[in-house]
C-alpha cells in the first residue's frame, strides 16, 4: 500500500487535515491502533522524509551520528518510546516533525500542535470494503485464483496488518496444488528426518488432517471408516491417539 | 470640572457613583471600559455587599477578575442612602511588557481554525454555527502556541450539543506591544449549556498574546491583529 485510503467520510477529514499540517510551519502526532495507516498519512504530510524509531533518534542524538542540519523533516515512528522528552525535542526545534504513535501521551502532547487519531478499520466501514478489495485483487493476481469473499477468513485484530495477512494467507491455502503440498511435506520431512524423527512420529502429519477432514465430511465414525475403507478399530485407535488434535 | 473631577476621571483604577436603586449617577473612563465585562448590577451588589454598616468608607483587600482585569482591593464609600461609590484598584505588578516573539509565522487564522476544530472534533457530533468576519486578514502569529491553544478549548466544547463560533476584530479595543496599537482579534465560543471551562493548561496558555477569558456558557481566546 503507498496511499492512505479515504473512502470514508472520517478518513477524508482526517487526509484532509494532514494536507492543511503539511503547509504550516507545525508539528503533527499521528496516533492509533497498529495497521490504521498511520505511516502511509504520515506520508501524505511529509512524503520525503526521513523516516526513523524514536529510540533510534535518540541513540544517534546522545552519540551525536547524525547532523540535524541536514534535515528539515523528520518523521518519528514510536515517539512514545523516547526516553528524555524535554531533551529529545530540543534538539529538534527547527525540524518539522510528524510523530507516531499508539496513543495521545501527556510527555509529548505540547511538542504537537495537531494531533490526528485514525480510528480503527472497523471504524471505517468504506475504508475496510476498499482496503480487502485491493488486497483480494493483488493476492489472487499473486496466485492466480478467483475466489469470492466468503471463502475468505478475515482477521481485523492488528486492522490493516492482520486483514493483509488474513487475506493473503486463505487465497494461498486456496490455491495450493497437490505438487504444492507434496513439495512442501517433503522440505517439512527432510528436515524433521534430519532432527532423528522416525516413520512413526512423523505419521500425524498425515493422518490428523485427514482425520478433522473426514470429520467434517462425514456424519459417524461408521461411515469414516467405511469411506477411508479401514477397520473401525484401527479407526478408533487413531482418533483415541490424536485426541486432543482432532 | 474641578480639578478631583478631573483626577477621578484620569484614574487608573475605575470609579462608580451609584444611587440607592443601583442605578449609575457617574463613572470615569476606566469604569466605562470595565463595563464592557461586567454588568452594573454586579458591581451595585459587590459594593452594596461591601459597604460599612454605617455611613463612611470602608476599604477591603480581596481579589476580583473581570474578564482581562484584575483588581487587588475596592473602596466602598456610603455617604447618603442615595449615594453609593465604588473604586475598585488596579493590580498592575503583574504587568509585562509584551514583546512580540520572534516564531511568529503569516497564516490565515481561519485555516488554523478549521484545522484545530477537524482534528479536535473528529467523529463528535456537535453542532457549530460559524460566525466569521472574512475581513481578516492573513496575521502573524505563533502558530504553535495558538493552535496548543484552540485545541484546548475545541476539547472544552467537545461534548457540548451546540457552539456559536464567532470570530471578530474587537472594536475600539486595542493591545499595546512595543508602543505601537494592535487591534484585538476574538475567536468566542458561545454555548447555550452551562459548561465547566477548566483553566488552560501551562503549555498551552504560556503565551503573553494570547488571552483566554471565560465565563459560564462562553470562552474566549484573543490576540493581537500583526499583520
Amino acid at each position: 500500500m503507498t496511499k492512505f485510503i479515504a473512502a470514508s467520510s472520517i478518513s477524508q477529514q482526517i487526509l484532509k487535515s494532514a494536507k492543511l499540517s503539511a503547509d504550516l510551519p507545525i508539528n503533527t502526532l499521528i496516533y492509533g491502533q497498529t495497521g490504521v495507516g498511520k505511516k502511509l498519512l504520515a506520508k501524505e504530510i511529509l512524503p520525503n522524509a526521513l523516516t526513523i524509531n524514536g529510540k533510534d533518534l535518540e541513540k544517534l542524538i546522545i552519540a551525536k551520528q547524525i547532523d540535524l542540519a541536514t534535515h528539515s523533516e523528520i518523521v518519528i515512528v514510536n515517539v512514545g518510546s523516547v526516553i528524555n522528552v524535554e531533551e529529545f525535542f530540543s534538539h529538534l526545534k527547527n525540524i518539522k516533525l510528524v510523530g507516531i504513535n499508539l496513543d495521545k501521551n501527556d510527555r509529548f502532547n505540547q511538542y504537537f500542535a495537531i494531533k490526528i487519531e485514525i480510528p480503527s478499520l472497523e471504524e471505517r466501514v468504506e475504508d475496510l470494503q476498499e482496503l480487502i478489495e485491493i488486497y483480494k485483487q493483488e493476492a489472487m493476481g499473486i496466485y492466480n485464483i478467483n475466489l469470492s469473499l466468503k471463502n475468505i477468513n478475515l482477521d481485523l485484530s492488528g486492522n490493516g496488518v492482520t486483514l493483509k495477512q488474513s487475506i493473503y494467507k486463505s487465497i494461498l491455502l486456496q490455491s495450493i496444488t497437490t505438487d504444492d503440498i507434496l513439495q512442501t511435506m517433503e522440505m517439512y520431512l527432510t528436515k524433521k528426518l534430519k532432527d532423528g524423527k522416525t516413520y512413526r512420529d512423523l505419521l500425524e502429519i498425515f493422518e490428523v488432517p485427514l482425520l478433522k477432514a473426514a470429520k467434517k465430511v462425514y456424519k459417524s465414525q461408521l461411515q469414516m471408516a467405511d469411506k477411508l475403507e479401514i477397520n473401525r478399530i484401527t479407526l478408533r485407535k487413531k482418533i483415541h491417539q490424536y485426541f486432543g488434535e482432532l | 470640572m474641578t480639578i478631583y473631577e478631573e483626577l477621578l476621571e484620569h484614574d487608573l483604577n475605575p470609579f462608580m457613583l451609584f444611587d440607592g436603586d443601583g442605578k449609575i449617577k457617574n463613572f470615569n473612563k476606566e469604569a466605562e471600559f470595565l463595563l464592557n465585562f461586567v454588568s452594573p448590577k454586579e458591581l451595585f451588589n459587590l459594593a452594596v455587599s461591601y459597604a460599612s454598616q454605617t455611613f463612611g468608607f470602608r476599604r477591603e483587600f480581596i481579589s476580583l477578575s473581570y474578564d482581562k482585569q484584575t483588581f487587588y482591593a475596592i473602596l466602598v464609600g456610603y455617604v447618603s442612602d442615595d449615594e453609593i461609590v465604588l473604586r475598585l484598584y488596579k493590580e498592575v505588578s503583574g504587568t509585562k511588557m509584551l514583546k512580540i516573539d520572534t516564531n511568529l509565522k503569516e497564516t490565515n487564522i481561519f485555516t488554523l481554525i478549521e484545522l484545530s476544530k477537524s482534528t479536535t472534533l473528529l467523529g463528535s457530533n456537535i453542532l457549530i454555527e460559524e460566525i466569521y468576519d472574512v475581513s481578516i486578514p492573513l496575521l502573524k502569529l505563533n502558530v504553535n502556541e495558538f493552535l496548543l491553544s484552540l485545541n484546548n478549548i475545541f476539547e472544552q466544547i467537545k461534548d457540548a450539543k451546540n457552539i456559536t463560533l464567532r470570530v471578530y476584530l474587537k472594536t475600539g479595543e486595542y493591545e499595546v506591544i512595543n508602543k505601537k496599537k494592535y487591534k484585538i482579534i476574538a475567536i468566542e465560543f458561545v454555548s447555550k449549556d452551562k459548561i465547566e471551562f477548566y483553566p488552560l493548561k501551562v503549555e498551552a496558555g504560556k503565551n503573553d498574546l494570547l488571552h483566554v477569558t471565560s465565563n459560564k456558557n462562553s470562552i474566549k481566546l484573543e490576540l493581537p491583529l500583526i499583520v
